[in-house]
């Protein structure tokens, strides 16, 4: 993997943190490096007290099984969890079980497994992709697994939804107002136009100054290469070599 | 339990594909639930790390083996090592499932491959890699299943052939 690729993982990561605040019970699921090594970079320098609870992590203990954790987000206990799609549309709804029409799909996917419980019972959710293109970032997804928001519909106990998405390119965040998806930040060393570009949705950024978050300081860059690193190879091996060597 | 209401799917389409999830009200709060039906496999399959010749082993605390095993109508446990009773005590990942809930003990040290087995090995990527580029087309997996699926003799010859390392002792 280049370094410029690398970089571009550590940017995320920073910006991941970043949006993560002390104190907060944060949850990531399967296949969530990047969420999980933003959890311990924050943990590592602005929110000591983060509690974070990454699967995968040798150190985390369950007494029975998996599915305890969905009891704890029922219980209301889960402040920040991490979701993904292989679509994500302009309201926020994400797509992991097909591409195309249901019955005759151009993909087919595992499915949203837990995603719509956790997308309503947990305080807020972070989306994160690892692209940022048109197919992704739809005006409709193609199939719905679960909502950032309750529409016609009443989710009894739903505790909240979308709060911000982080891509390569930039971070967005969810107008609570419109109940869209909006820009909120470039991550550095990208234009606007590189993100008006690959996005299949209008990002409401007429007439708005969109800031360029700022480039990760020495100590998250040092806490990031060193114990944050340290702890992810302990649960992600494979991906740590293949994104840092 | 006959059904079980699910939080989060009232507005997904799970609600347009699936005609067995049904929308019924609360006898408490009055509230609309999505309820769905039970999943009660044959049989399940689980991967343990300690088993003994009752039946009673240790699994990964990460998965939900013991849930598993404990809705299914029959559990085969493969695991990594046999124990003497008295010593299937799960370790820091593990918990343990009860004789009861298991029919047959399978004794087979890597018996996870090519996934990983937490604790004990790794994923093997490179043989992953291998599986999926031979699935991508019929004579190419049938080529895959003869090399290492029917072709072995059994258990020990698939590892030979896939490369499969010991782990070290801890």
């Amino acid at each position: 993997m280049g370094s410029s690729q690398t970089e571009s993982f550590e940017k995320m990561i920073g910006a991941i943190s970043r949006l993560l605040k002390n104190g907060e019970m944060v949850v990531t699921g399967t296949l969530s490096p990047l969420p999980a090594a933003g959890c311990l970079l924050a943990k590592h320098t602005h929110a000591p007290d983060l509690e974070p609870m990454l699967y995968g992590d040798p150190e985390n203990r369950l007494s029975e099984g998996l599915h305890e954790f969905f009891g704890v987000a029922q219980k209301g206990k889960v402040d920040v969890f991490f979701l993904s799609g292989l679509q994500i549309d302009r309201q926020g709804s994400i797509n992991l079980s097909v591409v195309g029409d249901y019955d005759h799909p151009k993909l087919r996917l595992p499915g949203g497994a837990g995603s719509a419980m956790l997308y309503s019972m947990s305080r807020r959710t972070i989306l994160f992709t690892m692209t940022h293109t048109k197919k992704l970032f739809v005006p409709k997804v193609d199939f719905v697994n679960a909502t950032a928001f309750d529409g016609e519909t009443r989710t009894p106990w739903r505790r909240g939804g979308l709060s911000h998405v982080v891509t390569p390119l930039c971070v967005m965040k969810f107008d609570e107002e419109r109940k869209q998806v909006v820009l909120d930040s470039l991550l550095p060393g990208v234009t606007l136009e590189e993100v008006v570009e690959n996005t299949g949705f209008d990002l409401d950024v007429a007439g708005r100054q969109i800031p360029v978050m700022e480039p990760l300081t020495e100590e998250e860059q040092s806490a990031l290469r060193g114990p944050v690193l340290e702890k992810m190879r302990t649960i992600y091996p494979l991906v740590c070599r293949m994104i840092w060597g | 339990m006959p059904f079980i209401p699910v939080i989060g799917f009232l507005g997904t389409d799970y609600m347009k594909i699936r005609d067995d999830f049904k929308v019924v009200k609360d006898p408490y709060s009055g509230e609309d639930y999505v309820v769905v039906p039970p999943i009660i496999p044959d049989v399940a399959v689980i991967h343990g790390l300690k088993g003994d010749r009752s039946g009673g082993v240790t699994v990964l605390g990460a998965r939900n083996d013991r849930l598993l095993a404990t809705a299914a109508r029959k559990t085969i446990a493969v695991v990594e090592e046999l124990v003497e009773p008295g010593e299937v005590l799960p370790g820091l990942q593990e918990v343990y499932v009860a004789p009861v809930h298991i029919d047959a003990v399978v004794v087979a040290p890597g018996g996870a491959h090519p996934t990983e087995c937490p604790g004990r090995y790794e994923i093997d990527a490179g043989h992953i890699m291998t599986y999926l580029t031979a699935a991508k087309d019929e004579a190419s997996f049938q080529n895959y299943l003869e090399t290492y699926i029917t072709g072995p003799a059994d258990h020990e010859a698939y590892l030979k052939k896939v490369g499969f390392r010991t782990p070290d002792a801890t």
